[in-house]
């Protein structure tokens, strides 16, 4: 194994320069204060106080949160189910579908959040729909439906194939051995397949709450310039008020709100396991 | 044989990077912001020169700002006055010689005098595109006219039409029509004045349930979806040109009048050729093709006089050309105080809902 020991270097050059450089100028940046360039840096908290003491930033927050969780219990739900059923198909069939539920991915996201917008207008696709029945245009575009719609739809498949890839590499003997043992199907789904897809719905958990917590461009398009999440902000401070202190700052918020969450999911996928062995 | 299919495909790509890179056409490289330029304009300058142009397209003069800053290099720029009025200060553009274009005349005098020249007094350093205002575009149907002629921007805040408004998504714009509408200048480095300007959004927001957006208000007017709008002129001359019950209005208590205009960055690598893209851009011709596909007010005086004379494409359009000679109008100036302490209130007035 030594022999290639060596070619990790490029990955590290690269991990270096794409990841740790940009971090420490987010660091930098934050705790500083005093405009863009580097020879009037200043060390200072301001950034944050100015965050963590204003209602208004908290409210947004909050807001943020809220929808990336809804969002995020929304796509288990859904996703669940659906990995669970395309996981019984024969192998043929199962590609088919990862392929169809794959397939939204290809296309652009503004370009298909940009549809959704043609669908929920005023004059759109549902409500000309509705209209054929003389029901009254319903108002679904600039609501926090659409918004956790659009963030559904565009997240769901990171959830599905998650859950997916963990369910097909269960060993199926261990149900069989479990419905041996005298328990019905419903305790084999809870006792047996649940906890065993349990690091699928973990990473899935990840992989959909990380980029709706931070998301901007699908609450600007589906939720209106009026819907304000974290992200707006940040982008905001650093396209048109120009102070990327504050940005920064906030950015490092998030990112540590975000590590905490992780960690804490974590903790309790591990609690969890444990209980299961002690059953 | 693999070795030779590699080979031949390296010839291929070399070939190619020659066909692109090292032809003999002269490059120009331009920024300008996203649908405000007519598509014939740039291929007809290509045929016309024999050179090759690139176009980069821009959301908002900041994110132009930053660009430029981080050392990109470009040989037009069409930012907006108080943009250029910041490049200026902070010398990063060169000095236009007017005399080396011979349509300069024909630039209408009304962009020569205040308001609008305020950012660039003599024409030194850039050379108009485009100019106009913002107003409010309504659906005669169903606000009356006099109604919007009596209250202005107060409008926007009457809970009658609730749920059924447009803002501009903007902190300038959206700051502005609350300075004008309290008395102030929209210019201010008041505290007191800014907060009130604040209130007056908190207000609005809170109590008309506005929908706020940037491009899309131009389709949701023409379509009728809303009865009151902040519209800039040349959308606002589409949209009546597309939907007959709305009409344009710019209040007397004053609006924002702009101009946004060439300039040629210090770091420009062909200002020859930059200088000859000016000249064409004001020439009868081009302003008049470029006007037509875009809607905004041509700085070409001759344009002007043709497009708006009985029988024009904008005759009877009352938002083509813009107000001019009313005292109450300014034209945004570059101040970095108010436009941090905009940028942050705006964000709290969209977030209190």
């Amino acid at each position: 194994m030594k022999q290639f020991r060596k070619m990790v270097y490029p990955y590290l050059l690269w991990s270096t320069v794409v990841i740790a450089v940009p971090m420490l100028l987010i660091l930098l940046y934050a705790f500083t204060s005093g405009g863009n360039s580097v020879s009037k840096f200043m060390f200072s908290l301001h950034n944050f106080k100015r965050f963590l003491t204003d209602k208004t930033f908290l409210e947004v927050l909050y807001r943020s949160l809220r929808i990336a969780v809804e969002t995020t219990v929304v796509c288990v739900l859904l996703g669940y189910p659906a990995a669970y059923i395309i996981a019984k198909y024969s192998e043929k069939v199962k590609m088919r579908w990862v392929l169809i539920i794959t397939l939204p991915t290809w296309i652009n996201m503004l370009v298909r959040t940009y549809a959704w917008t043609g669908i929920l207008q005023e004059d759109g696709v549902i409500n000309s729909f509705l209209g054929l029945f003389g029901i009254e245009p319903v108002t679904f575009m600039y609501t926090d439906f659409a918004v956790i719609l659009g963030m559904v739809y565009n997240f769901l498949p990171f959830m599905i194939i998650q859950i997916y890839t963990s369910l097909t590499k269960m060993d199926y003997s261990l149900i069989e051995a479990a419905s041996d043992l005298g328990a019905n199907p419903r305790k084999c789904f809870t006792k047996v397949t649940l906890p065993l897809s349990m690091p699928g719905v973990i990473s899935g958990i990840t992989l959909v709450f990380l980029p709706s917590v931070s998301s901007f461009c699908i609450p600007r398009m589906l939720g209106g310039g009026s819907y304000v999440m974290v992200g707006t902000i940040i982008e905001s401070q650093f396209l048109t008020a120009g102070d990327w202190n504050f940005g920064s700052a906030i950015s490092l918020i998030m990112a540590i709100i975000i590590m905490i969450s992780m960690y804490i999911t974590k903790k309790v996928d591990k609690g969890e396991k444990l209980e299961a062995i002690n059953a | 044989m693999k070795k030779g299919w590699l080979v031949s495909l390296a010839v291929l790509a070399l070939s190619m990077m020659c066909l692109t890179g090292c032809g003999s056409k002269e490059k120009l490289k331009i920024y300008l912001p996203g649908e405000y330029m007519s598509d014939e304009l740039v291929p007809n300058f290509e045929k016309q020169y024999n050179c090759k142009v690139d176009v980069e397209l821009f959301d908002s003069n900041e994110m132009m700002y930053t660009k430029v800053m981080a050392g990109d290099s470009y040989d037009v720029l069409i930012p907006s006055d108080y943009m250029i009025e910041r490049l200026i200060k902070e010398d990063y553009l060169q000095k236009i010689d007017v005399s080396k274009l011979s349509n300069f005349g024909s630039v209408t005098d009304a962009l020569k005098v205040a308001p609008y020249n305020g950012f660039d007094p003599d024409n030194s350093y850039s050379v108009p595109y485009f100019w106009g205002s913002v107003g409010i575009v309504y659906n005669q149907n169903n606000v009356p006219t006099s109604e919007v002629e009596a209250k202005g921007f107060e409008i926007m805040k009457d809970t009658k039409y609730s749920g059924k408004i447009y803002m501009y998504d903007s902190e300038r714009d959206s700051f502005m029509i609350a300075f004008k509408s309290l008395g102030y200048s929209m210019n201010t480095n008041e505290e007191s004045e800014i907060m009130a300007a604040y209130d007056w959004l908190v207000e609005l927001n809170t109590t008309m349930a506005p929908t706020t957006v940037t491009d899309e208000v131009i389709d949701g007017m023409a379509q009728g979806r809303k009865d009151l709008a902040i519209v800039y002129s040349g959308d606002a001359a589409y949209i009546l040109s597309e939907n007959e019950d709305m009409r344009y209005y710019t209040p007397e208590c004053g609006t924002n009048v702009w101009v946004d205009a060439m300039v040629i960055p210090k770091n420009a690598k062909n200002v020859d050729l930059a200088y000859k893209f000016i000249d064409y851009v004001i020439s009868y011709d081009a302003a008049m093709g470029n006007t037509e596909a875009v809607g905004y007010a041509s700085v070409n005086k001759d344009v002007l006089a043709e497009v708006t004379k009985e029988g024009g494409l904008y005759d009877g359009n009352e938002a083509y050309i813009p107000r001019t000679g009313f005292a109450k109008d300014e034209v945004f100036t570059d101040n970095e105080f108010l436009r941090k302490k905009l940028s942050e209130l705006w964000i709290k007035v969209k977030a209190s809902n």
